[in-house]
């Protein structure tokens, strides 16, 4: 512990300090020229972006004896926060507000400091003469409002609103405090509505009306849709757009904005749209932006970005459109380095790995080794998709194909290797539902060989479904540690191609034969809709009973559910 | 049987004189056991599907069970008996139950007479009839979609039979947005091409005929007077929408044409203000008629007005009071609810204006600050009403041709709550006040 002259030593040298800045700040300002009193403020916050603290309060000083005072207490607010003293601004604030009572910034100071210091009564002390000294004006409600706002305390803030609505009126001055009180009130309805009127009055107000709003939990975002979508104005328009993508609606986002005119700025608004979308990889949304932001001005690099993400959206059907478009406006070397890389891509999405070897053929003078490859990787695959094992094996020619490779695997698959196709599918490049498929029943049987189950996903890639689904019945046979998930598989395909009469059969094995299986939920919800599809209620309501009673933690319950009262009541399932 | 039950039954079993004896005497225990469990179904957030617990509480009663109703416990949970048939309709419904034993029903009854709650018995399943038009849509009325969803059985009435039959065969009585004014709710001033409006018009002229009456006006006064007989008598009446204010104006104005020449070919009578008798209505005095049948108002009892843009007033939420479930037991059921704080909605009549409420009529929610109230109610001879604004408490805007709500989207809506509160309501086995 320290001797008690030595604290008695450093609380006079405190207190004589604080009283020799009382004294320079009482003294008479001394006007200097803008020019100067500029020159003192840059060199204050020089010193504070330098972290020379002691020598920035002492600048900052100076700014306010220069006759800045808003200025040079902001920066003393920000350097005592820094080192923890932040009463040490309380002395200097008191003699200003003296010369300076209605001053907003040192008012505002003020008030944060002393919430800051946790001192509650002398905020709303400082908060009441405010008010007393001006009082029609809302700027004190909004400026204590929000502070308390922004510390999560919503019950104060709504105290201080009321006594605005009180004292002026009504809160059409504090709009965005109303705003952002009902969004911390989880009133969303009331806070769409407020930012509503707000956005009209105040345009710079959509992002904040967006961080507002997108807290907005699942259940309420509906209200805030209803208020947001009952707007024809722009500015609310891509406040919509921008929670949708937020909320994972891009597409209900993009038609948000979609409508806008030239005259509401609607190229910007689609472009800060796709941006923000493709950040997102919400591809298909930003698709139809930038397709938007093409018509109203036709560029090929626009094409080109839309047909990515229209493929990145697995969407290749539009991306070739698109790409014609494009092609207009390239030349050869660019068709051959921009434009035939999506469209091999698209091409063998779409299953005519032909078209895209042509393409690759009728640009190779502008394809190195190395694009030559890839290439040949894509189209390959295109041909294992279109179930053509030779020809895919073709197309990569010399190319080595490992263990770990996909398009391996996939070919081991067809042949019924089903040790191989495991080690290949181990991290596959892409989930789609095929792929779940392979995955799945590879995981859930120990075989490394079938035949029939080779045949069956060969069939199903060559797209004969009718033999695809026979073929995975009689490998339900011969895998039985899979084969719920093969009939399942198998009812699914006929299901697929509308033959209720024969996935009927299928649905009702598994829930008779394997009721413990995974895919037994799913039986009983396809054979109750089989039955009702067929005019037997009674039957379908049995079976959805059934799921619901059997399998009361299954996700497919809430679907049970609804079926199970539209069987009841002869009401439409949407 | 869990295993802590059975661990239960078998320290109960004594030392065995013979294997028999003990099997037998296991059996009997085992059994008494099962029969003293209970489910409780809360009402609070851990419910999964607030609306079809009513209905669950319904068939319960249906089936000729004794079941409770803990006001203010976990938000106005039911005791149901613990049979298959409960516990099979519960899983279907997505219901949330809890099996309860003797010595956690008592612990909870305790919990109970400790504080702000009660127990009141429910009986006999209530004879519901809904007053609505033969060919009205379902989702054109709130309380119908509320009963059908949550699986209660009613009986639709209209004109003839509320004019023709004895309705002492019902408990309860649901109105909607009916204009009992006769003046079809002033929708000729938008909708008087329109095919449903002419349809609905023509069916009220024949059914005015047939019974005898001049015009629609006629008609639906004569009905409002035949309804507040029910309640006189000992039925429940419950209320929503335009229903709400248009049967009091219909009862005030048993002598006295207040509709406009567009109705019943006459102007409105201009005395017609000060000539209502309101002696004979159940909430309101004094309130105004809108004299003008350019005005799509009725009266200045609702507070919103939403028909008339000059005068529409924005949409809040709002409180239900929270009153001592031991004094005053019948406002506690109203009020049952796991939010104490809703959303507004809007109607043909959204509110009422406070200023116009009788002495003696129980406020049941309000809006703080705001001139006008949500939802009342009152008793009236020996009888009793009550009535809530708005249309549909999950459709805040409802307009006409709106898509119908889909309440399996909504299984906790606090709003639809309190419809269902006055569905069980008239099931309570009456206790003597304890004031």
């Amino acid at each position: 512990m320290k001797p008690v002259h030595a604290r008695r030593t450093r609380l006079w040298a405190l207190l004589s300090k604080r009283v020799l800045i009382g004294a320079a700040l009482l003294a008479p300002l001394q006007q200097i020229d803008a020019q100067a009193q500029q020159a003192i403020a840059n060199r204050a916050f020089d010193l504070e972006q330098a972290g020379k603290f002691t020598e920035a309060i002492a600048a900052w000083r100076a700014v306010i004896a220069a006759g800045d005072a808003p200025q040079g207490v902001l920066g003393l607010e920000r350097i005592f926060s820094q080192i923890a003293q932040d009463d040490s601004v309380l002395p200097a604030l008191d003699t200003l507000l003296v010369r300076h009572p209605t001053d907003r910034v040192l008012r505002g100071v003020q008030l944060r400091v002393l919430r800051v210091l946790g001192r509650e009564r002398a905020a709303r002390q400082a908060f009441e003469a405010w008010t007393t000294l001006l009082p029609g004006d809302p700027v004190p409600y909004r400026e204590y409002a929000g502070q308390l706002l922004a510390d999560g305390r919503s019950a104060a803030a709504d105290t201080v609103l009321q006594e605005a609505t009180r004292s002026l009126g009504s809160t059409k001055a504090l709009l965005i405090e109303v705003a952002q009180l009902r969004a911390a009130l989880g009133l969303w309805h009331q806070a769409a509505l407020s930012w509503r009127d707000a956005l009209e009055a105040q345009p710079y107000l959509e992002q904040a009306a967006v961080y507002s709003l997108a807290r907005a939990s699942a259940e309420h975002r509906d209200s805030v849709r209803v208020v947001l979508r009952a707007a024809s104005g722009a500015r609310v328009r891509r406040v919509l757009g921008a929670l949708e993508l937020q909320w994972g609606a891009a597409r209900d986002g993009w038609r948000a904005i979609a409508g806008l005119t030239a005259a509401d700025s609607a190229y910007e608004s689609w472009k800060e749209f796709a941006d923000d979308a493709e950040r997102q990889g919400a591809w298909l949304a930003a698709r139809d932006a930038l397709a938007a932001m093409h018509r109203e001005r036709p560029t090929a690099a626009l094409a080109l970005r839309a047909a990515a993400a229209s493929l990145s959206g697995h969407e290749p059907g539009p991306a070739l459109d698109l790409l014609n478009a494009a092609r207009r406006g390239l030349d050869s070397a660019q068709t051959g380095r921009q434009l035939v890389p999506l469209e091999v891509r698209a091409l063998t999405l779409l299953g005519r790995p032909a078209d895209a070897e042509a393409r690759v053929k009728e640009s190779a003078r502008f394809i190195d080794e190395s694009a030559r490859r890839a290439y040949s990787r894509q189209i390959a695959w295109g041909w294992i998709r279109s179930g053509e094992v030779d020809r895919a094996q073709a197309a990569l020619g010399a190319a080595t194909v490992d263990d770990e490779d996909e398009i391996g695997a996939w070919i081991a698959l067809y042949h019924g290797d089903l040790a191989r196709a495991r080690t290949g599918l181990r991290r596959p490049a892409e989930a789609t539902a095929e792929v779940v498929t392979v995955v799945a029943l590879l995981a859930r049987t120990r075989a490394d060989s079938s035949v029939e189950v080779g045949a069956a996903f060969f069939a199903l890639a060559r797209g004969d479904s009718a033999q695809a689904a026979a073929r995975f019945e009689r490998a339900a046979d011969e895998l039985s540690d899979a084969a719920p998930l093969l009939l399942a598989i198998a009812a699914r395909v006929q299901a697929a191609r509308r033959q209720d009469g024969l996935a009927l059969p299928l649905w009702q094995r598994i829930a008779a034969r394997h009721a413990a299986a995974p895919e037994a939920a799913e039986a009983d919800l396809e054979w109750g809709r089989a039955l009702r599809r067929r005019g037997d209620a009674g039957g379908a309501a049995e079976r959805f009973e059934h799921l619901i009673l059997s399998y009361p933690q299954s996700a497919l319950v809430p679907q049970a559910r609804r079926e199970l009262v539209a069987a009841r009541t002869g009401a439409s399932v949407s | 049987m869990t295993g802590t039950e059975r661990e239960i039954v078998s320290r109960r079993c004594p030392r065995p004189p013979s294997r028999i004896v003990s099997a037998l005497l296991c059996v009997t225990l085992a059994a008494s056991t099962l029969r003293s469990q209970q489910l409780l179904v809360p009402m609070d957030d851990a419910q999964q599907n607030h609306l079809k617990s009513y209905g669950l509480a319904f068939t319960a009663l249906k089936q000729g069970s004794k079941i409770e109703w803990f006001l203010n416990y976990r938000g106005g949970s039911f005791l149901l008996p613990d049979d298959p048939a409960t516990r099979r309709k519960a899983a279907l419904d997505g219901v949330t139950v809890a099996p309860i034993g003797e010595a956690a029903l008592s612990e909870l009854r305790r919990e109970i007479v400790a504080g702000n709650m009660d127990a009141v018995a429910l009986e006999k399943a209530p004879r519901i009839a809904i007053y609505a038009p033969p060919k009205s849509p379902p989702w054109d009325d709130a309380v119908t979609l509320a009963l059908r969803y949550a699986g209660i059985e009613y009986t639709q009435i209209w004109d003839d039979e509320v004019l023709k039959s004895d309705l002492s065969k019902f408990d309860w009585i649901h109105l909607h947005h009916e204009d009992f004014t006769g003046q079809m709710n002033k929708l000729y001033l938008g909708f008087r091409d329109a095919p449903w409006f002419l349809e609905q018009r023509d069916r009220d002229l024949a059914t005015a005929q047939r019974n005898g009456f001049a015009n629609i006006p006629a008609l639906k006064k004569s009905v409002a007077a035949r309804l507040r007989d029910f309640v006189e008598k000992g039925g429940f009446l419950f209320a929503m929408c335009g229903a709400t204010d248009t049967i009091e104006l219909a009862m005030a104005a048993q002598g006295v044409d207040i509709a406009g020449p567009f109705s019943d070919g006459t102007p409105m009578d201009p005395d017609a203000d000060a000539k209502l008798d309101w002696a004979h209505t159940f909430a309101f005095q004094g309130a105004h008629l809108e004299m003008s049948s350019g005005v799509n108002a009725m009266s200045d009892i609702d507070g919103h007005q939403v028909n008339v843009p000059a005068r529409r007033a924005p949409l809040g939420q709002f409180t239900l009071f929270n009153f001592s479930a031991k004094f005053d037991p019948v406002a506690s059921m109203l009020v049952q609810n796991h939010r104490n704080v809703i959303p507004d909605y809007y109607g043909v009549t959204t509110s009422f204006t406070r200023a116009l409420l009788k002495p003696g009529v129980s406020v049941l929610a309000t809006e703080e600050g705001a001139p006008w109230v949500k939802y009342l109610h009152g008793d009236y001879g020996k009888g009793s009403w009550t009535y809530l604004g708005g249309h549909d408490p999950e459709d805040p805007q409802h307009n006409i041709g709106a898509l119908p709500t889909d309440l399996a989207l909504h299984p906790n809506s606090p709003g639809y709550r309190l419809i269902l509160n006055n569905v069980l309501f008239p099931a309570a086995k009456k206790k003597p006040l304890k004031t």
